[in-house]
């Protein structure tokens, strides 16, 4: 797949590719029941980086946003209670319960904030939204360590969900339920003897973890907090960490989504300028199907939704023709950031 | 793991079942007009129209227990299942050494699933008794020898319940089988760190590991960073022990080029320099030359990022050269 035509974006088969992905997704894909939100936002991401989301019509983004109010879990009616409050993945548990066992109705960090990205990129106002409710939902999951468990139904707690619960913070423009001291002092104390970031002190580093926890600080303005030779160790980790496109860890294979996780911590350090741009383009391309559309992690393997959004994403960071600007800490088009700044203006001037 | 239930004829739907026939199935609501929607198999719908159903009803029953299992079978990443399950063992008092026993089968089949990992942690946290894990762990590891998830739940156990006695013959069997293998090197810190301490005797036991491992290997990235790491915890820096200088020197010597050896040279300059100490082998001139030669030869992958920190070294080396005029004034 080395010939220079797949050098070029399969614009309109990646098209196709997310619009299937957003209706009928065959029985194969039943272990990610609980995580469709995810889906619909590499999708909706998707089909905006590659300046494509009037290709969703009308009428399907007015069902895709109906369909993600239906997921935002409400109080408690009884006692008003807002801990569960957040968005469910799917409508597997969307069911009524009499008290007491009404816990197992929760929203999940992640789908929290990949659901309003999602409503953040097809222009919905947002005010449908309980955000007290889903602020004090982020509270109820921050650990006395400081990073964030995904949901109060029984989860671990690790680094990718400090960084969902950043992200939602930083979307609702309120920080009353994200202590901001404890997670960064949880995100130094994951910083390896490589200066690379793990998933919990002591683990191995991680471009994916990395992302997480360098998308966090720069979220909360705590980039600062790390001294200048951490931050000149990272960059050098980050920038080793480029074979032809990107692997995730020292000593093991590449894969197209590194593009994104390695090249927007990069980006996040103004350093991306320092990698090679031509490699990682060629590597990620390698990995493009360009018959039926999508991205997959290696050349000549399964596509996804996931490598596919991140792929493109990656490709966007290093200024591919073709592609919108990605905001790398949020992971959304800058499009769709403009639309959430227009938002806080407008809530700040409410208040 | 969906389609499991599809190849086995004797399968039959929770609907049809005379035990079930007391429970009124509650199918998903999805709203009136979804999206992404997951054509489901009959059997995948039918299990989880009778999960909400005792789940709504809070039914804690051995009957609830099985279904679970089968929940799990057909989506082994529904953390509320597994929750649920959590609850029921709890309710009815389940033997949980059997539990252990089935979850180290889902953990075989579903090696880096979240989940189960987790539910197997709550599950130790419950019988504080963790005499399976380096074994569960390691059979993992043997699988996949940098599965994330299975270091996490080792790393965990070991730290929780002060597992460390065989863990560096564990780290050494890995390292020896595949020196490149990353997680082990970090394992190897995680036990020092915690367990054996970086004594001067211990760090310099840990450097001359390193060094024999990246004489083996030179172009490890693994190796070296590991060295880094053992350097922290040297008062004299990375500059500053003759072991590891010289034991430089000669692969240099040697025509060692791996843009690893460069960086450290750069770096045992880089780090002089800021010392103010002045060297006739690690000065300014010598690191600017060694990223010269990584930007158009040795690394050229990185070129820029070469030159970049070329340029950093002569800011540094200007700042210094001004320092010391305005003391000789």
């Amino acid at each position: 797949m080395n010939n220079e035509e797949n050098k070029i974006l399969a614009h309109r088969q990646h098209v196709k590719y997310f619009m299937r992905f957003l209706n009928v997704l065959p029985s194969s894909l039943s272990s990610h029941d609980t995580t469709r939100v995810t889906i619909a936002y590499f999708s909706v991401s998707g089909l905006d980086v590659l300046g494509s989301i009037t290709s969703i019509s009308l009428d399907l983004q007015s069902r895709i946003i109906e369909w993600l109010y239906q997921l935002q879990v409400e109080p408690n009616k009884e006692n008003g209670d807002m801990s569960a409050c957040g968005f469910q993945g799917s409508s597997t548990i969307n069911i009524d319960f009499e008290s007491g066992n009404n816990h197992y109705r929760c929203g999940h960090l992640a789908m929290t904030y990949t659901g309003l990205c999602i409503l953040l990129t097809l222009g919905d106002d947002l005010s449908r939204l309980n955000r007290k409710a889903l602020i004090e939902g982020v509270k109820a999951l921050q650990t006395e360590e400081g990073n964030f468990s995904a949901t109060l139904s029984g989860c671990e707690s690790d680094m990718r969900f400090v960084y969902c619960a950043a992200c939602i913070s930083y979307i609702l423009n309120d920080w009353s339920g994200f202590n901001v001291e404890r997670a960064t002092d949880y995100i130094i104390k994951s910083i390896g003897y490589d200066y690379g970031i793990a998933q919990c002190p002591e683990l191995e580093s991680h471009g994916g973890t990395t992302f997480c926890a360098l998308a966090t600080l720069s979220l909360t303005d705590q980039l600062n907090k790390l001294t200048e030779y951490q931050i000149e160790r990272l960059k050098r980790w980050l920038l080793f960490r480029q074979i032809d496109g990107y692997q995730g860890r020292p000593n093991k294979p590449v894969d197209t989504c590194y593009s994104f996780w390695v090249g927007a911590s990069l980006k996040i350090l103004d350093s991306l300028q320092l990698s090679n741009y031509a490699n990682n383009r060629n590597y990620v391309y390698e990995t493009q199907d360009c018959v039926v559309g999508g991205f997959s992690k290696w050349p000549d393997t399964c596509t996804d939704p996931m490598h596919t959004y991140l792929g493109l994403a990656g490709l966007s960071l290093i200024g591919e023709n073709g592609l919108l600007e990605i905001v790398p800490t949020l992971n959304i088009s800058k499009r769709a950031h403009d639309h959430l700044k227009a938002l806080h203006e407008k809530w700040d001037s409410e208040s | 793991m969906s389609e499991s239930g599809d190849s086995d004829a004797s399968w039959i739907f929770y609907k049809d079942r005379p035990d079930w026939s007391d429970v009124t199935p509650i199918p998903e609501d999805d709203g009136p007009a979804p999206v992404v929607v997951i054509a489901h198999s009959e059997k995948f719908e039918d299990v989880y129209d009778y999960f909400r159903a005792i789940l709504k009803t809070n039914e804690k029953s051995e009957r609830a227990l099985l279904l679970t299992k089968d929940a799990v079978e057909f989506n082994p990443a529904n953390y509320t299942v597994w929750q649920y399950r959590r609850d029921l063992l709890q309710a009815l008092g389940t033997d949980l050494k059997t539990e252990l026993e089935y979850v180290e089968a889902v953990i075989k089949q579903s090696p880096k699933n979240y989940q189960v990992w987790h539910h197997r942690r709550v599950l130790i946290e419950w019988l504080q008794d963790p005499s399976l894990e380096l074994e569960v762990t390691g059979d993992a590891l043997q699988q996949d020898p940098k599965n994330y998830h299975a270091w996490q739940h080792r790393q965990w156990a070991i730290k929780t319940f002060g597992l460390f006695d065989k863990e560096m013959d564990f780290v050494d069997t890995l390292i020896n089988e595949d020196v490149r293998n990353n997680s082990a090197w970090n394992q190897r810190y995680f036990v020092m760190n915690n367990h054996l301490g970086w004594s001067d005797y211990n760090v310099q036991k840990e450097i001359c590991y390193a060094l024999e491992k990246i004489k083996f290997v030179k172009n490890n990235e693994s190796a070296w960073n590991y060295l880094r790491g053992v350097l922290l915890h040297d008062k004299r820096g990375i500059s500053g022990n003759a072991v590891v200088t010289s034991f430089c020197e000669e692969l240099y010597k040697n025509k060692c080029r791996s843009p690893y050896l460069l960086a450290f040279i750069i770096d045992i300059c880089e780090e002089n320099l800021k010392k103010g100490e002045t060297s006739c082998i690690y000065n300014s001139e010598r690191a600017i030359d060694l990223c010269q030669a990584l930007a158009t030869k040795y690394d050229k992958i990185r070129s820029k990022y070469w030159n970049y920190f070329s340029e950093k070294i002569k800011a540094l080396q200007n700042i210094k050269t001004v320092e010391q005029n305005n003391m000789e004034e």
